[in-house]
This record gives structure tokens, C-alpha cells and sequence, in this order.
């Protein structure tokens, strides 16, 4: 009898001493691994970068290809509203014309120049994930650093740089949920006043308009810029366009579901604002 | 676990954090990307042996080596969560007793929706529960889930 508890006194401790060792090996390994963190990933993302840029250009080739096919009912209403849309913008060329010839062409010119002499690193897009953290092929040795702004080859802004890797980074897009940036309503009339609001992700690639006063008019179609009040980020850099307002009388401030202009899908290869100074 | 197989194990873990990152983003179900590292991770604990403690606590460290990796997190979140996923996987697995098949269906699927729900929760990814987004990832991982179960089972069938 003594001897069967002896026994299982005995297996009872070397189970907690195997629990114990598991443990504390785990822990070491994640000790270890903590240490080494920035090398081992960028590490990875080194060896991984090659097939990851293979992996997405094939993928997204296959889902437009896949999408015409699923989508084949909805591209005949697509095709008329892009044909209303093309008449909408050659209207407005018309009316920049016209400012171009005027004395306010000015303004328009002094736009244009801020967003001119930037430096740009372009960077291939490797990898997303769910939280709408897009992984490009730069990083510090290419000059990139935190925070900088992040468009693509359309002018339209994505994100901003959200951490650095020797090789890599990883970007923010304007879609995650911790990102708010600071647009304006872009308006035909110079002279009206400019409405301000801010583009808050919402996740899932989506994002929505906020804070716009509730008696500010926006329509649908609206397009949304970045506004000077963003610091972040240069001015006039497109964002997104208005889809669906949400506006009650009761509350100080409207929403509207918007349309960003950056589409994970088409965006093959980023371009990250190295030299821009916040002001 | 023979070596043959733990290679063979993190090979495929690789496989599927490449495809979950540079493949799955872009068939996204409004937004939504399959987990295809904890799905993977799940079927394996799943389908493991009950005494076999050990091979779930290494499918978990390197199932969470990979979470970890391409998340902007430190590493040990995933590992530490997967781990106590595993093992507690294991015990509830006990609990459910089943007389004909042991690993069916209907336990494999209750048991991925209420430990995917923890596991997401727990990582602190959401903290609104309720948005839209959630409900697409949910079914999105399910669905995927789904497959993992089938695929390893016939896998198993043909090994057999």
C-alpha cells in the first residue's frame, strides 16, 4: 500500500516537473525569439518576399478573372454609371479650364505645386491581413521610415507607414479601424466654403465619412481630398468618394458611406512620400 | 511525431500563412480573409490523440511562430493562445464521449465556431463584437473549416 503511494506521490511530481520544464523551454523559446524579433521577421519576409509577389499578382489576376465572370449582370450597370461619371468629369475639366484661365488659377497652381518635388520610393505589395495591414517590399534600407504617407499610382491615398523593417514595412490603410485622416469635400465652386470632415476605417476595407456639420450640404458622388488640416499626409491627395448619407437633424454631425479610391485589388505597386515634412 | 512529419507540419504552415496573406486578401468576402493557420492548427489538435499533449504543444508554437510573424505583435500571443487552445480542446474532446465515430462532424464544427470565437476575442482584434465584419470572418473561416475537416479526413482514409 505504501509503495502504491509512494508511486503516484512519484508520478504526480514528475508530471509537475514535465509541466514545469515545458514551461519554462516555452518560455525561453519566446525569450529567444522576442530578442531576435526584428531580424527573424525581416528575415522571413526576406525569403518569403519572392513567392508572396508571385502569389499576389496571380491571385489578383484570378479573382478579376473570376469576378468578370460573377459579376457579368452588375458590369452593364457599371459600364452606364462610369459613362455618367466620364460626362461628370468632363464637365468639371471644363470648369477647371475656365479657372485655369482666370486669376484664380492661382490657387490651383499653388496645389499643384505642394504636391510636386516629392520623393518617392515605389514598393510592391507582398501580403494583407485581416486587420487591413498591407506588407510591402521596402523598409529602412530604402529610406522609408514611421508615418509616412503611402499613395498609389492613381494619386489616391492608401495609408501611412505603420512599422519598418530592414527590407520590409508594413502600411496602415486608410480601412483599418484606428485610422482617421482629415479630408474636405472637393467642390467646383472655389469660392464655396470648404467643408471638412474625417475619414475614420471602419475594417473589412470600408471606411466612412464623419463630423461633417449637419448643415453643410454633401451629395452623392461628392469626392473627398485630403484636407490641409492633415498633417499626415499632403494635401488634395484623393480618398474617397460619397456613396449613402446618413444625416439626422437631432445629431451636430452627419455620416456618409464612402467609396475609397484605393482598391486592395488594383494596387500592384505603392508609392511612399519619403520627403514629406509635417508642418 | 516523427521528424519526417514535423517538417512536413511546418512546411505546411508556411504554405498557408503565405496563401493567407498574398492569396486570400484578394478573394476577400467583404473583407473578410480565412484564418487558414489557426483553421490548420485546430484540424490538427483536433484529429491529434488524446494522450498526445506534446505533438499539440508543438503544432501550437508553430502555428503561433507564424501568427505572430506576420502580425505587428511581439511573438507569444498566438503561441501562449494556441497552446491553452490545444490542450483545452483536448480535455472537452474527453468529456464528449461518442460511442461510433470519434472525431465527427457536428463536434469538429461547435467546437471551431466557440474556440475561433475565444481564440479572436482573446487576441483582442475586435473589440466590437457586433460589426458586420466579424459575422463575414466567421463564416468565411467556417466554410474554410469545413474543407480542412473533409480534406484531412480522406487524407487519413488514404493513408489508411
Amino acid at each position: 500500500m505504501k509503495g502504491v503511494k509512494n508511486f503516484s506521490i512519484h508520478r504526480r511530481n514528475h508530471n509537475l516537473l514535465q509541466i514545469l520544464l515545458s514551461g519554462m523551454i516555452i518560455l525561453l523559446i519566446l525569450f529567444v525569439l522576442n530578442i531576435l524579433l526584428l531580424p527573424v521577421k525581416n528575415f522571413f519576409f526576406y525569403i518569403s518576399a519572392p513567392i508572396q509577389k508571385i502569389v499576389w499578382s496571380s491571385s489578383k489576376s484570378s479573382s478579376v478573372f473570376l469576378g468578370s465572370f460573377l459579376n457579368s449582370a452588375s458590369i452593364f450597370q457599371e459600364n452606364e454609371n462610369l459613362k455618367k461619371e466620364n460626362q461628370s468629369l468632363l464637365s468639371q475639366i471644363a470648369v477647371f479650364k475656365s479657372i485655369e484661365k482666370g486669376s484664380l488659377a492661382q490657387d490651383s497652381v499653388l496645389s499643384a505645386c505642394q504636391n510636386s518635388g516629392f520623393e518617392f520610393v515605389m514598393a510592391g505589395v507582398i501580403g494583407l491581413n485581416d486587420d487591413d495591414i498591407l506588407t510591402i517590399n521596402k523598409g529602412s534600407d530604402d529610406g522609408i521610415s514611421e508615418e509616412m504617407p503611402v499613395i498609389n499610382q492613381q494619386n489616391a491615398l492608401a495609408g501611412k507607414i505603420l512599422k519598418v523593417y530592414k527590407n520590409f514595412s508594413k502600411v496602415m490603410l486608410i480601412s483599418n479601424k484606428n485610422s482617421v485622416v482629415n479630408v474636405k469635400v472637393q467642390q467646383s465652386d472655389v469660392l464655396a466654403p470648404e467643408i471638412d470632415g474625417v475619414i475614420k476605417g471602419s475594417g473589412g476595407l470600408s471606411a466612412y465619412l464623419d463630423l461633417i456639420p449637419v448643415n453643410n450640404n454633401i451629395n452623392l458622388n461628392d469626392v473627398l481630398v485630403t484636407s490641409s488640416i492633415d498633417k499626415s499626409s499632403p494635401k488634395d491627395v484623393l480618398v474617397a468618394k460619397i456613396t449613402q448619407i446618413k444625416k439626422d437633424d437631432q445629431k451636430p454631425f452627419q455620416q456618409a458611406q464612402v467609396n475609397l479610391f484605393f482598391d486592395v485589388k488594383t494596387a500592384d505597386n505603392l508609392f511612399v512620400i519619403t520627403n514629406y515634412k509635417k508642418e | 511525431m516523427s521528424w519526417k512529419n514535423a517538417i512536413f507540419t511546418i512546411v505546411l504552415f508556411y504554405i498557408f500563412v503565405l496563401l493567407q496573406n498574398s492569396f486570400f486578401p484578394n478573394f476577400n468576402l467583404l473583407g473578410a480573409i480565412p484564418d487558414l493557420i489557426f483553421i490548420y492548427f485546430f484540424t490538427l489538435a483536433f484529429f491529434s490523440s488524446k494522450e498526445a499533449n506534446y505533438s499539440i504543444i508543438f503544432y501550437a508554437l508553430i502555428a503561433g511562430f507564424f501568427s505572430d510573424l506576420y502580425s505587428l505583435s511581439y511573438f507569444g500571443p498566438s503561441i501562449i493562445l494556441m497552446i491553452i487552445i490545444g490542450l483545452t480542446l483536448k480535455k472537452v474532446q474527453l468529456l464528449l464521449k461518442n460511442k461510433g465515430d470519434n472525431y465527427p462532424f457536428s463536434y469538429f464544427i461547435s467546437l471551431f465556431i466557440a474556440f475561433w470565437f475565444i481564440y479572436v476575442s482573446l487576441l483582442g482584434l475586435y473589440f466590437h463584437f457586433f460589426n458586420f465584419n466579424i459575422i463575414f470572418q466567421l463564416i468565411y473561416n467556417t466554410i474554410t473549416a469545413v474543407v480542412f475537416f473533409f480534406s484531412y479526413k480522406s487524407f487519413q482514409k488514404s493513408r489508411k
